[in-house]
């Protein structure tokens, strides 16, 4: 434009000054890689307590029960329970009327919904057999107990309105084998001469569990 | 510098414009370089690769995870959570410097990648739960992610991930709501919280908090409807007026009265000028720093009308007599009120009663018609809370309630034609027009079993709705062109003095 020998006839109206297109401003990286630093930590956050449980924690062999085997959610996973999920195995055991007579309107339900609880349990008197025998509960508490003796541990549960949960009810295993295993497993449970269904976890110093493995009578299963 | 369409049309035309000697080869040029004209080609040339590239990511990427989904359970756990994370980062970093690039066609698919890296979140944080056997609520999973998200649209002030994430974290709150429902509220006392049901429980203080200085960051009226909406939803549903044990229509009083009275209180209270105008150096950080976006502006009237929306619903629902049979009056009204949201309450109806304290007391002068409506909104509010609450608590009323209701609802409905008429807002208007006649249809369609009177009541409906309808369209264009006129002489100068 500051060229004379290319300025317009007067008669036709100039264009404004050229300005080449406008680069439009950048957003500081900073406003980018703090949350993205954040969601990888909430990404590693779930899998932190369990990994810390699995490191520190306590080998436990808990003895399943059957579960209904039409169970819609069972996907690409198996749905466990346990003799200590039932009320009913652990109302006899010291400690449970100081766990139910806590606060509640409703007297009918043994125990008020989201309400946590410890269960003790012992090591059984041959802890090497194979398959591993179960360990047995002994004792109910309303508190973390502390100072356990080394063949004991205590585990933490949340009532839901039938039973007791664990974080311990979901096993994932691979697509291709959830048949057999579901089958396994059914026909052990089920079958003239039930034979015994037990996981091994790991329990935690502050009662955390994690599912392991489990046997199926002497076959190992472990994911 | 126009859309592309235009570009093309534009270089077809210059080029006739020039064959014909319309224009000079100076001014062609002059056009060319303005409109980037010779950059066509290019652009269309670079659009084909990046969608060869796109596709063949796309096609690359969906062999990985079937590669990987065959041999996912076989895989060892540090190698799962290695693929799961480097696939997010990725996909995120890509999408970020793509969403930072000067083409606005790499920019969009950038967002993309983000919206995806953000999609990918929510599946990392399932996939590394199930690697472990973690079997927790799915709503925990839903709030931890939702909240993951918000992060990251606070980061880029990015509307499409704050929505993104709203949804993400009300499906949550729904999950936590019916887990609480279901395990029965009243036992709240004696349940261990885990971090997710107190989000649940302070939904109504979160909202606010999560999404409302998102959508000023955002410039964003939508995340803005959004999370007010949420917040006053959940304070109804976390206070349960129908009953503090769902499912019986046992009704408490003052609680009724609060879910009535407060959300629509609190949302025409609600005043943004500190948050704008205050001096706050991280909140300006926040709001005034996005290069791309232009100035914030104010919510306030948005939230106006969430209140008028909000008043409307009250006021339509208890206008009917079956409203005031379902409630009955509560005579064992001693019942413990246990999960009554205390704090919730408690600071929502702080923020609202300086809200209006400062509305009430401004320089009644200025804005003297903002202060009438205030006034009646107020007033309004007052009345349908003491009625439900009289109602419920001390005597019951029902026919005099329903004559009440009837009477806020079409002053209500008036009040907003009037303002819709006076200030050419075709919103107002219709809106004030649907309730009324929602309203007399409910009417007729209750009492009346004569199928001649209904039909006469459609017509009679019809054809009002469409004289009204065009007499106002034709009333609002003799409005604006004045009333715009007015701005301008008000706002500009006059051209003359320049020339």
């Amino acid at each position: 434009m500051t060229d004379d020998s290319l300025s317009p006839s007067p008669s036709i109206p100039t264009f404004p000054t050229v300005k080449p297109a406008p680069r439009p401003a950048r957003l500081p990286p900073w406003r980018f890689w703090v949350p993205l630093v954040g969601q990888i930590g909430l990404i590693l956050a779930v899998p932190a307590q369990p990994m810390w449980t699995l490191v520190t924690g306590k080998t436990v062999v808990l003895q399943t029960v059957p579960v209904d085997p039409y169970d819609p959610m069972r996907g690409y996973s198996q749905t466990m329970s346990y003799t200590i999920s039932r009320p009913e195995n652990l109302k006899k055991l010291p400690g449970w009327k100081d766990v139910v007579a806590s606060p509640t309107r409703d007297q009918s339900s043994l125990l008020p919904v989201g309400k946590s609880v410890y269960v003790v349990l012992q090591a059984p008197s041959l802890p090497t057999a194979e398959p591993p025998q179960a360990w047995q509960p002994i004792r109910v508490s309303h508190n973390l107990p502390n100072s356990l003796p080394a063949n004991q541990v205590a585990i933490k549960g949340k009532a839901t309105d039938r039973l007791i949960e664990y974080g311990l009810e979901t096993y994932y295993m691979p697509e291709d084998r959830r048949d057999e295993i579901n089958q396994d497993i059914s026909q052990a449970q089920s079958g003239q001469q039930p034979q015994s269904v037990v996981a091994e976890v790991k329990v935690s110093a502050q009662g955390h569990a994690v599912p392991v493995s489990f046997w199926v009578s002497d076959r190992h299963y472990h994911f | 510098m126009g859309s592309e369409q235009f570009r093309r049309q534009l270089r077809q035309e210059a080029d006739l414009w020039r064959a014909e000697g319309l224009i000079e080869e100076t001014q062609y040029q002059q056009l060319v370089e303005r409109y980037q004209l010779h950059s066509l080609d290019v652009a269309a040339r670079n659009r084909f690769i990046v969608i060869l590239l796109g596709l063949g990511s796309v096609l690359i990427g969906l062999g990985v995870i079937i590669f990987v989904a065959a041999n996912w359970q076989e895989l060892p756990r540090f190698w799962k959570v290695t693929l799961l994370l480097s696939l997010f980062t990725g996909v995120n970093i890509v999408g970020f410097y793509e969403s930072q690039h000067a083409q606005s066609g790499r920019q969009r698919l950038g967002q993309g990648l983000l919206l995806l890296g953000a999609l990918i979140l929510g599946a990392n944080m399932a996939l590394m739960g199930q690697t472990f056997h973690q079997g927790g609520a799915f709503y925990e999973l839903l709030l931890a992610w939702g909240l993951g998200v918000l992060v990251m649209a606070y980061g880029l002030s990015s509307t499409s991930l704050g929505i993104l994430s709203f949804v993400i974290v009300v499906f949550g709150y729904w999950g936590g709501w019916w887990d609480l429902a279901w395990g029965s509220w009243s036992a709240l006392t004696a349940r261990e919280w885990s971090w997710a049901l107190l989000v649940v429980q302070h939904m109504p203080i979160l909202a606010g908090f999560m999404f409302v200085p998102l959508a000023y960051g955002c410039r964003s009226g939508w995340i803005f409807s959004l999370g007010a909406s949420a917040s006053v939803i959940s304070l109804v549903a976390n206070l349960r007026p129908f009953s503090l044990n769902l499912f019986s229509s046992e009704a408490h009083g003052w609680v009724m009265a609060i879910a009535l009275a407060l959300p629509p209180a609190l949302l025409w209270g609600y005043d943004d000028s500190f948050w704008l105008y205050g001096n706050l150096p991280w909140l300006s950080h926040l709001y005034r720093s996005h290069p791309r976006l232009p100035p914030p502006r104010s919510f306030q009237p948005l939230a106006r009308s969430l209140a008028l929306i909000f008043l409307g619903i009250a006021f339509y629902l208890p206008s009917s007599g079956w409203f005031w049979e379902l409630l009955t009056p509560n005579s064992t009204s001693q019942i413990a009120i246990r999960g009554f949201p205390w704090i919730d309450v408690v600071v929502l109806s702080g923020i609202t009663l300086v809200a209006w304290v400062r509305l009430l007391r401004s320089n009644p002068r200025t804005n003297r018609s903002e202060l009438l409506a205030t006034r009646v909104v107020g007033a309004m509010i007052a009345i349908a809370a003491i009625t439900i609450f009289w109602h419920v608590r001390i005597q019951a009323i029902p026919m005099m309630a329903t004559a009440i209701f009837n009477l806020l609802l079409f002053l209500l409905a008036i009040g907003l034609m009037r303002e819709g008429l006076g200030q050419g807002r075709r919103r107002a208007f219709w809106g004030g027009m649907v309730l009324a006649i929602l309203r007399i249809f409910s009417w007729f369609f209750l009492f009346s079993t004569d199928l001649l009177f209904k039909s006469l009541i459609f017509i009679l409906g019809g054809a009002g709705i469409i004289l009204i309808g065009l007499w106002f369209e034709r009333h609002v264009q003799t409005l604006t062109p004045t009333s715009k006129l007015h701005q301008q002489t008000q706002s500009s100068p006059p051209q003359e003095d320049a020339s």
